[in-house]
């Protein structure tokens, strides 16, 4: 007789329990279904250029990701540039003159396991070979007093110019990129619209 | 094989023939005794073909009800049967009893419970086929909750727009065997039971019971005849109506949400600084680091209850690894977003006022941090969020 009691009080007990489970349910007033939330964290790194005081950085077409001009410029530093600033050659006819600009590099990153980090640049594509030894770019990351403090910007990959060092994520800073232009006479061309392209690399190890 | 009607008819006659036979004595009376004779016997013989043709014509079409393969169990016995479909709920949720059946698709405000029934008829022949009709006799209590159908044949009864609703009342009883009937044979029909899924005014939820009456008729060609009443009684067991509740979460042009233990969602591949977002998100930058963000939709369903709102509540039932790099937020409208609570004493309150079969538009975030050093983190994580429908 107990066994039945108690048999019987079990089966009433499942019976009254709420039926289904999860997103359903019946006899009872509350349900309580779950979402599992999958995500999956990676690294991120970016840098991007923006303009600084003087010429405008546009975006560009991907490649290249930015452009800056510096318009009309001579060897004798008479063409005022359509932008930024510039130093008249210390010998006119025998030294170049830079035309200049700032700009603002930002490095931003994340998920990183260290801040550490460096900024680099080379001309991966250099002015065109017919005007080579008449264009140069130049870069200063500090801001230059004289026209000697603007150096020239590093062609190689493999031993790029630095740029900056362990700078803060998500904080820009101003660096300065010119056009040297030396006075050259002769022949070739040594006239007329060229363009030059600077890659940056920013890593965080 | 004689119905029990045909063979009453029959016993009533031979006394009245056998009467006839007794007579006086006397040659005086001879003639008249042979007159009263002959004319006796022309009478019963009369009587005797009447009688006879009577039973041929109209012999007592009845039915005796059966269980049918595949349905409920009918007890009882001739003429009062019963029956019953048990557990029911507006939703249809949960596994309908043996030998019960639920069609959803097609029936509005509710859903149809089914379960086929064997009609045996008997005593039908001679020219005379059975015609069935049926009418609830007594209704439920709660008739606008529960509504008794029938189809016939049980064959083609397989959607909702093949049952018609029960009338409740014999004037207005309907076909389930139609003219011109049918003869001796089992015959299969389907009993349909419609539950509201309402709440608020008018909801109910509990036993309750209702009786549909069938009355069998000889169909001649030209002339229906009464010849059978019968009663099917769902109260073994009772219709039982069950509160019933459901939750559920979709995608809402956002990331895809997938009915997997209970529901899953992936944003992808994220990043502190929310470079590309996977399709459905959208990416902003908040405070040390960016939120993802997604609509989805909650969707309450819920019947029989008193009440015709719901509380929606969630929670961070299983907080991710890295609960400094990750954190999910909410948003009523993809612009305010607030931490979703970690306590399930203390959940974030989706909605107060929750209707049954209304979606709601919510907005789920992923903060991503995007910290780094020691404490930055890369690689794949889960949280678990526990919603609640709760209907008072």
């Amino acid at each position: 007789m107990t066994k039945r009691f108690i048999l019987a009080a079990v089966v009433m007990a499942v019976v009254a329990m709420p039926a289904l489970a999860g997103t359903s349910a019946t006899g009872t007033n509350t349900v309580s279904p779950t979402l599992q939330v999958n995500v999956t964290v990676a690294k991120a790194i970016s840098l991007t250029l923006s303009t600084g005081s003087q010429c405008v950085v546009n975006a560009g077409g991907a490649p290249p990701d930015y452009t800056m001009s510096f318009g009309t410029v001579d060897p004798l530093g008479i063409s005022a540039g359509a932008c930024g600033a510039k130093f008249n050659p210390t010998t006119p006819g025998s030294t170049p003159a830079v035309y200049y600009s700032d700009y603002k590099l930002t490095p931003v990153f994340a998920g990183q396991s260290t801040t550490n980090n460096t900024i680099t640049a080379y001309i991966s594509t250099d002015f065109s070979a017919t005007a080579a030894g008449l264009l140069a770019i130049v870069q200063s990351n500090t801001l230059p007093n004289v026209i000697g403090d603007l150096t020239a910007m590093s062609k190689l990959a493999g031993a790029q110019t630095s740029v900056a060092t362990n700078a803060a994520s998500g904080t820009a800073i101003t660096r300065y990129i010119g056009v040297s232009v030396a006075p050259m006479n002769g022949a070739g061309t040594l006239t007329g619209a060229d363009s030059a392209t600077t890659t940056y690399t920013l890593t965080v190890q | 094989m004689i119905a029990p009607q045909a063979y009453e008819h029959s016993m009533q006659a031979s006394p009245l023939l056998l009467a006839a036979g007794s007579g006086r004595t006397g040659a005086v009376h001879d003639r008249r005794r042979r007159r009263l004779f002959f004319c006796s016997a022309l009478a019963g013989a009369l009587v005797l073909a009447f009688w006879t043709g009577a039973a041929t014509s109209a012999r007592a079409q009845n039915i005796a009800l059966q269980t049918a393969s595949g349905g409920v169990t009918i007890s009882g016995s001739n003429p009062n049967w019963l029956a019953g479909f048990g557990n029911v709920n507006g939703l249809g949720l949960g596994t309908p009893g043996a030998g019960v059946s639920l069609i959803t698709s097609g029936v509005s405000g509710g859903v149809l419970y089914t379960t086929p029934y064997t009609i045996h008829v008997a005593g039908a022949g001679g020219g005379n086929r059975a015609v069935v009709r049926a009418y609830v006799s007594t209704n439920f209590t709660h008739p606008a909750i529960l509504q008794l159908q029938s189809c016939y044949p049980a064959a083609s009864c397989s959607t909702a727009s093949s049952y018609t609703i029960l009338p409740t009342s014999a004037a207005a009883e309907i076909d389930v065997i139609s003219i011109p009937g049918v003869l001796n044979a089992n015959y299969d029909g389907s009993l349909g039971l419609f539950v509201s899924n309402l709440s608020g005014a008018g909801a109910f939820a509990g036993a309750d019971s209702a009786t549909i009456t069938l009355h069998t008729y000889a169909w001649n060609g030209s002339v229906l005849q009464l010849k059978d009443t019968d009663t099917l009684t769902l109260n073994s067991p009772s219709e039982n109506v069950q509160t019933a509740v459901q939750l559920l979460l979709a995608s809402a042009g956002g990331i895809t949400i997938s009915p997997a233990s209970d529901f899953s969602t992936s944003f992808g591949s994220v990043n502190g600084l929310g470079i590309g977002p996977a399709p459905g998100l959208t990416v902003t930058g908040v405070g040390g680091g960016v939120l993802y963000r997604t609509p989805y939709s909650i969707q309450p369903t819920f019947a029989s209850f008193s009440s015709a709102t719901g509380t929606v509540k969630v929670y961070v039932s299983t907080d991710f690894g890295h609960p400094t790099i990750l954190e999910l937020r909410d948003s009523p409208d993809n612009v305010t977003y607030t931490a979703i609570s970690k306590l399930v004493g203390s959940q974030t309150n989706l909605t107060s006022t929750a209707a049954s079969t209304t979606p709601i538009t919510r907005y789920l975030g992923l903060f991503v941090s995007n910290s780094n050093g020691l404490s930055a983190f890369t690689g794949a994580d889960s949280a678990i969020l526990t919603y609640t429908l709760m209907v008072p």
